[in-house]
């Protein structure tokens, strides 16, 4: 040694031990190192997607459309004023979109269709799953455009930018074709206008056939809201699109618990890797180990030293385990959702505690091999 | 009259149906130099292991400074050996990243709290004071082994075991060694030596032999038959 580093004469005999004894078994302790920043890294992506999938799953499976319905009851009918109150109860927080629909056949220039009056405004969030030629009509109160189904502007030849006349007698009202809508759903044959232009037009003023919602599900909002409005309007038809708000939940716990499992094999596997590792150390440290016994350590000086000397490498896992873990996250969240996880604060201690656990138990076996040298076999070479 | 340091009644180790002490009893008193030997398979290895509180007998007693060890659990022996023992290995058996220094206090370490200075004295002691921060592999055979009797002393512990400490040595070294032991037990110092050479035996007070794990007799330095 070119330095000595002791600085006093009272020195911690046991730091110095520790650190020398790392230095000297760099690349074992990169080994250990290395599984324990894996699991710590897992453990933390894991973790950040388990806390955050609720929100971003809620977000994806609003692409699938609407998750709420509410229609007229028997004998009842829907008016525009029912219709805005129960959308003036559901907290902003909670509305993704929503439109009334209105249907009526209505004649133009070229033949009859049927007229479908939507709240443009929202209908992109609402259908998002439409495929539209041309583009969406983002304005609520545009009365001079209007989307087509793919099947009926087929029909009529019509294509984005060409024009439709509505006629009623003398009254002509002209439509601008803006885009053209292909859903595989029944939309395809219908001229989708705003919906005051529809209820005008089919003179149903205040009429509404049912209306759609698109819900944050995250919290089970939906069985909430259904509830409440069971109870507020005991006539409507209130339900749950449960292909959608039910298929949320299932494949929130299936993927919970996938990922569940796959950081409960990580963690096996850096257990194993770090135990085998250390294992490994530990019998190459026979000597070290029966001297220090011989001189007088007991089991608890043993064991404080393989503790210690795990634990460091450990919390350095841990931190670097923490930034990779962050970044894993970030890819899972982008590669699956399209969007950022946001790590939660419960994922920090989930991390630690977690991770120091894993290594150990996988320190336990080595640690009792350690105490269990018998100084006088091993000091004599056998 | 000397103060009996270590004492044996009925000494017996067994393993399995191998009886590798047969009821030996030894004493050796206050600032003896004692060579115990035999040849390889005699036992006195063993019964360097039951003296040195690093192996428990299966009968009898091991009486040291008046404490039967032979009565101590685990822990107890533990803690007599780093307060009353020193000892000093055929191998040397120094820890390779710690200096000829930190080696020596590391003994300290275990015994109560590690002192520079004194660890210093006894490096210079064993006159390697110029090598106070070299590492294991940085020393000779001979060098190695005086760190070694340095790390025996730096307790001052009252009873110093060696195991062949010159077995690994050269003859020069041997004599280094020796000549080192020689001076501990001019000061006092009680020694108890394990060795299967004849030659060192002229360098102590007394040879116990044993054979076959049963003590055959003992032999005053100027009666020894070496």
């Amino acid at each position: 040694m070119a330095e000595n580093k002791l600085t006093g004469s009272a020195i911690n005999m046991l730091s110095l031990i520790i650190i020398r004894s790392l230095k000297v078994r760099f690349q074992q302790v990169l080994v250990v190192f290395a599984a324990l920043m894996v699991g710590a890294a897992i453990i933390t992506a894991m973790a950040g997607v388990y806390f955050d999938i609720n929100t971003k799953m809620s977000q994806e499976l609003r692409t699938f459309g609407a998750n709420f319905y509410i229609g007229p009851g028997q004998g009842t009918s829907l008016s525009n004023q029912t219709y805005d109150n129960i959308v003036s109860k559901i907290p902003d927080s909670t509305l993704v979109a929503t439109s009334p629909y209105l249907y009526g056949v209505a004649r133009t220039e070229l033949q009859k269709v049927i007229l479908l009056g939507v709240d443009f405004s929202h209908l992109n969030k609402l259908v998002p799953y439409w495929q539209v030629k041309g583009k969406w009509i983002n304005v609520g109160f545009d009365e001079r455009h209007a989307m087509i189904g793919a099947t009926l502007a087929s029909q009529l030849e019509l294509k984005v930018g060409d024009t439709i006349t509505l006629t009623n007698n003398a009254v002509k009202h002209k439509l601008i074709i803006r885009g053209i809508v292909e859903s595989g759903e029944a939309i395809d044959n219908y001229l989708i206008v705003n919906i005051s232009l529809a209820q005008s037009w089919l003179k149903k003023p205040n009429e509404v056939n049912y209306a759609l919602f698109s819900l944050e599900n995250n919290d089970e909002q939906v069985s909430h809201l259904a509830q409440s409005l069971y109870r507020q309007y005991p006539k409507l038809e209130v339900r749950p699109i449960r292909k959608v708000s039910a298929s949320e939940g299932k494949v929130l716990e299936k993927i919970k618990g996938l990922m569940g499992l796959v950081t409960v094999v990580i963690l096996i596997l850096s257990t194993l890797c770090v135990n085998t590792t250390l294992t490994a150390m530990i019998a190459e440290r026979r000597r070290e180990f029966a001297l220090q016994k011989a001189l007088g350590a007991s089991h608890r000086d043993i064991t404080l030293q393989i503790i210690l000397e795990t634990t460091i490498i450990c919390t350095v896992a841990i931190f670097f385990g923490l930034i990779l873990g962050y970044v894993l996250a970030q890819i899972l969240g982008h590669a699956v959702f399209d969007t950022a996880i946001d790590l939660r604060i419960q994922v920090l201690p989930i991390t630690i505690i977690l991770s120091l656990v894993a290594a150990f138990i996988a320190a336990i076996v080595p640690t009792r091999r350690a105490i269990h040298i018998e100084p006088a076999k091993v000091l004599k070479g056998e | 009259m000397s103060t009996t340091v270590i004492e044996t009644k009925g000494l017996f180790k067994r393993f399995d149906q191998v009886t590798a002490l047969n009821n030996i009893n030894l004493k050796i008193k206050k600032g003896e130099f004692v060579a115990i030997m035999g040849a390889s398979g005699s036992g006195k290895t063993t019964l360097l292991n039951i003296l040195t509180c690093l192996d428990t007998s299966t009968e009898g007693s091991v009486l040291l400074n008046g404490v039967d060890t032979a009565e101590l659990d685990e822990e107890g022996r533990r803690v007599f050996r780093a307060n009353q023992i020193g000892l000093v290995f055929q191998q040397f058996h120094l820890i390779p990243f710690l200096s000829a220094l930190e080696n020596i206090m590391l003994a300290q370490h275990y015994h109560s709290i590690t002192d520079r200075n004194s660890a210093l004295k006894v490096l210079e002691q064993v006159g390697l004071g110029h090598r106070v921060d070299h590492l294991p592999n940085q020393l000779s055979g001979g060098e190695q082994q005086r760190v070694c009797i340095a790390r025996a002393l730096v307790n001052e512990c009252p009873l110093i075991f060696a195991d062949e400490p010159t077995g690994n040595l050269d003859e020069e070294n041997e004599q280094i060694v020796l000549a080192l032991l020689q001076e501990l037990h001019a000061q006092g110092r009680t020694i108890v030596m394990v060795t299967h050479n004849p030659e060192l035996g002229r360098y102590t007070d007394r040879i116990i032999r044993l054979q076959h794990g049963k003590y055959i007799g003992e032999e005053t330095h100027n009666e020894a038959d070496i």
